[in-house]
C-alpha cells in the first residue's frame, strides 16, 4: 500500500528516526531504482544488489539532502554512480548495438526468439529486448525520461552530463530503437507469412 | 530523413520555440513525408511511455530495512566507546594522579630546614606497601581485565568490519 505523505514529509520523518516511513519511501521508489539498476547490470541478482545498495546509501545520506531537486533525481543519481561502480567492479562485458559485431549476435538472438510463446511476442516484449541492447547509459536515459518522469536537465544533473549531450544521446537512443523493433516486427512479419 | 526525425522528435517532446512549432504544424498538415513520420514517431512515443518497469523480489523493502536495522544497532555502541568509556578512563587516571599528587605533597615537612643555609626539604618518601593490599590489588587486575576485554572488543570489531566490506 502506498503511503499518502509525500516524498519530503516522508524523509522528515526518516530523518527523525521513523523507519516505517523510510520503508514506505523504499516502497514508492524501489521499481524505478531497480529497473534503472538492471539497465546496467543485466541480471536480476546484481540489479537488486545495486538498488538494495542504493537505498542504504541514501538513507545514510538522507540529511544531507536539501531538498534543491527532486527526492527522485536524488536517488536516481545514487543509482548511477552505485551502478556504475559496479560495473567496474565486476567488469561485465556490456554489449552495445552501436557495435557492428553485436548486430550479428542480435541476428542469432533473434532466430533464438521462434521457439518463444505468442505471449512474449509483444512490441513490449521486443522493446525490452531492444532495451537491453543498448549501452547502459542510452538505456538509463530512455527509462528515466520516459518511465522516472526526468526532464533533459534533471536527467543531464543525475548523470553528471550537459543537457545537450543527454539531448543527442536520447535521439540516438530512439533512433536504435525504432531501428531494432522495425527489423524484428519485420521479421517476426515475414515468419507469419 | 534524421532531420526530419530529429526536428519531429524535438516537437513531440515539446521543445523548441512557438514558431518552430507553428513550421512543424503545417509541415505535418501538407507535407505526406512529414505526416507519416508523424504518427510513426508518435506510436513509438506512445511505446516507450507504456513500457513495464521491472519488479524486484518481495523481500526488497525487508532486506535493506534489515541491513539498516543492523548498522543501527552497531552504531550506538561505537558511540559509547568512542565518548562515554574513554572519558571515563581518562577521568580516572586524572583522579589517580591528582590524589597521588596531593598526597605526595601533604607528606613534604615544609618547615623543615628553617634557617638553615642548605636545601634540606626532609622529604618523608611514602611507604607504598603499606597501601598495596589485597582489596587494591583485585580492584587494580580488575580495572586491567575490563581494559584488556575493552581494547580487545575494538579490535575485533575493527577486523570484522574490513571483512565485510572487503
Amino acid at each position: 500500500m502506498q503511503s499518502k505523505f509525500t516524498d519530503t514529509e516522508l524523509i522528515a520523518r526518516s530523518i527523525a528516526g521513523n523507519q516505517a516511513a523510510y520503508a514506505d519511501l523504499i516502497r514508492r521508489h524501489q521499481r524505478y531504482v531497480f529497473t534503472l539498476a538492471l539497465r546496467f547490470a543485466k541480471n536480476r541478482e546484481d540489479a537488486e544488489e545495486i538498488a538494495q545498495d542504493c537505498f542504504v546509501k541514501a538513507y545514510r545520506a538522507l540529511s544531507s539532502f536539501n531538498g534543491e531537486s527532486k527526492f527522485s533525481t536524488w536517488l536516481y543519481s545514487i543509482v548511477y554512480t552505485t551502478a556504475m561502480t559496479h560495473l567496474r567492479k565486476k567488469r561485465v562485458n556490456t554489449t552495445s548495438i552501436d557495435d557492428e559485431g553485436t548486430f550479428i549476435q542480435l541476428e542469432s538472438q533473434s532466430a533464438g526468439l521462434e521457439n518463444n510463446s505468442a505471449e512474449q511476442r509483444s512490441r513490449s516484449y521486443y522493446l525490452n529486448q531492444a532495451i537491453e541492447q543498448l549501452l547502459p547509459d542510452d538505456a538509463m536515459i530512455i527509462t528515466l525520461f520516459y518511465k522516472g518522469e526526468q526532464s533533459l536537465e534533471e536527467i543531464a544533473q543525475t548523470m553528471g552530463l550537459e543537457a545537450n549531450t543527454v539531448k543527442v544521446k536520447l535521439f540516438r537512443a530512439r533512433q536504435r530503437l525504432k531501428e531494432r523493433l522495425e527489423r524484428t516486427l519485420k521479421h517476426e512479419v515475414n515468419e507469419l507469412i | 530523413m534524421n532531420e526530419i526525425e530529429e526536428k519531429l522528435w524535438n516537437y513531440i517532446d515539446g521543445n523548441g520555440t512557438s514558431e518552430e512549432r507553428r513550421t512543424i504544424d503545417m509541415l505535418i498538415a501538407t507535407d505526406e513525408v512529414y505526416k507519416r513520420k508523424y504518427n510513426e514517431l508518435l506510436q513509438l512515443n506512445a511505446e516507450f511511455a507504456n513500457m513495464e518497469l521491472d519488479e524486484p523480489s518481495m523481500a526488497f523493502t525487508y532486506n535493506v530495512m534489515e541491513t539498516i536495522r543492523t548498522e543501527n544497532a552497531l552504531k550506538p555502541l561505537k558511540a559509547a566507546i568512542n565518548t562515554r568509556i574513554i572519558w571515563g578512563i581518562g577521568a580516572f587516571f586524572i583522579v589517580t594522579i591528582s590524589a597521588l599528587l596531593v598526597f605526595v605533597l601533604s607528606g613534604i615537612n615544609w618547615n623543615a630546614g628553617h634557617g638553615n643555609s642548605s636545601l634540606d626539604l626532609n622529604l618523608q618518601v611514602p611507604h607504598i606497601e603499606n597501601y598495596m593490599n589485597g582489596t587494591v590489588l583485585k580492584v587494580f587486575i580488575l580495572f586491567d581485565i575490563v581494559l584488556a576485554l575493552f581494547i580487545g572488543d575494538g579490535y575485533l570489531r575493527k577486523k570484522l568490519n574490513s571483512k565485510q566490506a572487503q
